[in-house]
């Protein structure tokens, strides 16, 4: 009974519908205008028969809102040529155990958004936990095609695969720039993990923008297994981001599956092509290193303090010192320890910024390429002789 | 008639920028909220708690829907309903003792009988109530959250899809296997199973089934049983799967001439170990090392699923085989024969 202590209940109040209904009015789009037109033309015919009545309002907009069903068809339709099915043959077996109640993951069917006519396909990495060595793809016009992973990114979870056979002109879906999406406008989840090849639908809302350090959107939409890989889209079938598990605690592969089907769902937009381009060269994308440890700085509170620098890291060949008061990373301000970590998670490895830094009095700024964070240096043995057991006489 | 185009405006200029005033005045009217009312108040008189033996941490509660004027109930089957004391309670907080009168080992469904004569019920037929998209709310008694009179708790979703799959309950082998609606309400908690799945006009789409998993994702499904199975059900007319999956499609085995390595129990890949001289297989061309993708319309994980797909083959009647060989995906059609 994992299933009591888990928050599966999604809240649908009133006041959600309230801001659907106004964010829906907010956009202007033509699918929207074709809605909106449906539904004077519903007002239109409901004026005579309401006349009577004290409030036919509540009529109009509810048959507005009982439209909402035939755009989510639609934008599922829409997108629906752009999808792959993607389904992958032998692995080194499940991890152990369950991972958020789920016994045996990756398995099945999963679903992959096509990104160039010329056959690269970006799905999600939880899809491929058993290290599948065969990976075939299914285009929408029923064509089975072999596939080999290019390249994995490790922060943003996604998984960049190539179609082996010559195909030239595969249907792109239009990649929305987070800048264009906003939190409370219809989020779609689409996703072929069933076993159907028509594709499930949820519907919900943008929930939030800037997620798991500013790389993710989350919606309230049902995200899961069944649409890992799936696109997340909006009321016109736009893609806002493709579905990944995704724990801004964890970089572990399979966190954020613990929070399948509860509301919390994650989407990572692809309207970065650099992110993309790099996948391409087959580049695996790392998470920042930076290579300092730092403490709270003991002033008015801003910045942090360097205790120590780790040896051949990013940290010491920018120059950075002990007792440097560092203030400020790229465009962002340190304030203290913890949005200090969040900071350098913001950043991919072998991506340069500028750290801003109190040496001395004197204000400077240094360069500063992360790293991938590398294993841990061993410590320089000491003290051994003194611990050795003395031979035997 | 201000009012309507006092709104009109608001709709048709929403859009363009009068965004702060439009949203104020638009929504302020608390009426506007209740779109669903008209459903909700359908669906609550014609929706029961049921209350059973616990056992274990096995939840002893659960919830119904009424399909006769005669005091049937229709629910998800469970260990619940096996004590002296099963118990429905109705929307008006009336109590009254109930006995299972047919159960369904495939769909997990149980028909009640109360001795009461029940007015508002839902009438089961055949004709399906909503398609994909659709809005949808789900009426139950998940956690046991209501008691008594207390109403039942409603959720709002969408009709995710119609789709026909097996999936298992919990680690049993006991195989849902049929059609049913998946919904994007979350219905797979404790208590939620047996509860009415209703259009955003009131129809019954089906019911909440008990709690399964699918075995393509291995994740807790949210669904519902369509309303012309419980039809079938209440009649009395459900096929029994259990002596359906034992008998051969056409009565004959086929074969291929095809073995697949056993290396590695039935979850390897079904690469083919050696091909019989003279077989369908060898005809077509074959050969041993091949990976066996797809047959008869089916990807085949693995190995148990090809011994599954190859029983759903006839002798004499063509169909397609897909292999990789290299780095190629090649496709055959073959026709296997009787198996000797």
């Amino acid at each position: 009974m994992a299933s009591s202590s888990r928050p599966y209940h999604r809240s649908r109040n009133p006041t959600f519908k309230v801001v659907k209904m106004r964010k829906w009015k907010m956009t202007s789009s033509p699918f929207l205008c074709l809605l909106l037109v449906g539904s004077l033309i519903l007002l239109s015919t409901y004026e005579n028969d309401l006349s009577g009545q004290d409030d036919p309002t509540d009529v109009d907009l509810s048959a507005g809102i009982l439209l909402a069903p035939k755009a989510f068809r639609a934008a599922a339709a829409k997108v629906l040529p752009s999808l792959v099915t993607i389904d992958s043959f032998g692995g080194v077996g499940a991890v152990q155990g369950r991972i958020g109640g789920i016994r045996r993951q990756g398995e099945g069917s999963t679903t992959g958004i096509i990104v160039s006519k010329d056959g690269y396909v970006v799905t999600s990495s939880f899809n491929f936990i058993q290290k599948p060595p065969i990976i075939t793809l299914t285009t929408s016009d029923g064509k089975k095609h072999l596939a080999k992973p290019v390249a994995n990114d490790n922060t943003r979870k996604l998984t960049l695969l190539k179609i082996e056979s010559e195909v030239e002109s595969l249907p792109v879906p239009v990649f929305l720039a987070p800048a264009d999406v906003e939190v409370g406008q219809w989020a779609i989840s689409v996703g072929i993990g069933f076993g159907d090849a028509n594709p499930a639908i949820s519907a919900g809302i943008v929930s939030a923008k800037n997620r798991a350090f500013g790389r993710a959107i989350q919606t309230d939409a049902n995200i899961s297994p069944a649409n890992y890989g799936g696109p997340l889209l909006d009321i016109q079938g736009r893609v806002i981001g493709v579905c990944v598990p995704l724990n801004p605690k964890s970089t572990s592969l399979a966190s954020g599956v613990e929070w399948y089907d509860s509301g919390i769902g994650f989407a990572i937009p692809l309207n970065d092509r650099s992110i993309l381009e790099a996948l391409k060269k087959g580049k695996d994308i790392y998470p920042a290193f930076l290579g300092v440890q730092a403490k709270p700085a003991k002033l008015d509170g801003s910045g942090v303090k360097v205790v120590k620098i780790v040896n051949g890291s990013p940290a010491e060949k920018a120059g950075l010192n002990k007792d440097d008061l560092l203030l400020q990373i790229g465009d962002f301000p340190v304030q203290d320890m913890t949005q200090f970590k969040t900071l350098i998670g913001r950043f991919d490895a072998e991506q340069s910024t500028e750290i801003r830094l109190l040496r001395d009095q004197k204000e400077q700024t240094v360069e500063v390429t992360f790293s991938k964070p590398g294993p841990l240096p061993k410590k320089p043995v000491t003290g051994a002789k003194s611990k050795s057991v003395p031979d035997k006489k | 008639m201000n009012r309507i185009l006092a709104n009109l405006l608001c709709i048709v200029f929403g859009g363009i920028g009068l965004n702060a005033v439009s949203s104020e005045f638009c929504v302020a009217d608390e009426k506007l909220n209740g779109f669903l009312k008209k459903a909700v108040d359908y669906a609550l008189p014609r929706t029961v708690k049921i209350f059973g033996a616990s056992v274990g941490r096995i939840e002893g509660y659960g919830t119904g829907i009424l399909v006769s004027d005669e005091g049937h109930v229709v629910t998800g089957n469970g260990v619940f309903l096996n004590g002296f004391n099963t118990r429905v309670v109705l929307n008006d907080g009336t109590t009254l003792p109930a006995s299972v009168i047919r159960r369904d080992p495939s769909l997990q469904l149980a028909l009640l009988k109360i001795k009461a004569s029940t007015p508002d019920f839902f009438q089961l037929d055949e004709k399906p109530a909503a398609q994909k998209g659709d809005w949808v709310i789900a009426v139950s008694n998940s956690f046991k959250v209501a008691e008594r009179t207390e109403p039942l708790s409603v959720t709002l979703g969408v009709l995710s899809l119609e789709t026909h799959l097996t999936a298992k309950r919990r680690r049993d082998e006991i195989l849902y296997d049929g059609d049913l609606y998946l919904i994007d309400c979350i219905t797979s908690n404790p208590g939620s199973a047996g509860g009415a799945v209703v259009t955003a006009d009131g129809k019954l789409v089906g019911m909440i089934g008990k709690l399964i998993e699918s075995t393509e994702t291995n994740t807790r499904m949210n669904y519902a049983v369509p309303k012309n199975l419980l039809a079938k059900f209440l009649a009395g007319t459900l096929p029994d799967k259990t002596v359906e999956s034992t008998s051969e499609p056409s009565g004959k085995p086929a074969e291929l001439g095809i073995r697949l390595f056993a290396l590695g129990g039935r979850k390897s890949p079904a690469f083919v170990d050696r091909v019989q001289r003279g077989s369908p297989a060898a005809k077509v061309g074959i050969r041993s090392d091949d990976l066996v993708v797809t047959l008869n319309g089916k990807t085949l994980a693995n190995s148990a699923d090809f011994d599954v797909a190859a029983k759903s083959l006839v002798p004499g009647k063509m169909t397609v085989i897909v292999v990789k060989r290299r780095n190629k995906l090649l496709r055959f059609e073959i026709t296997p024969i009787e198996k000797k």
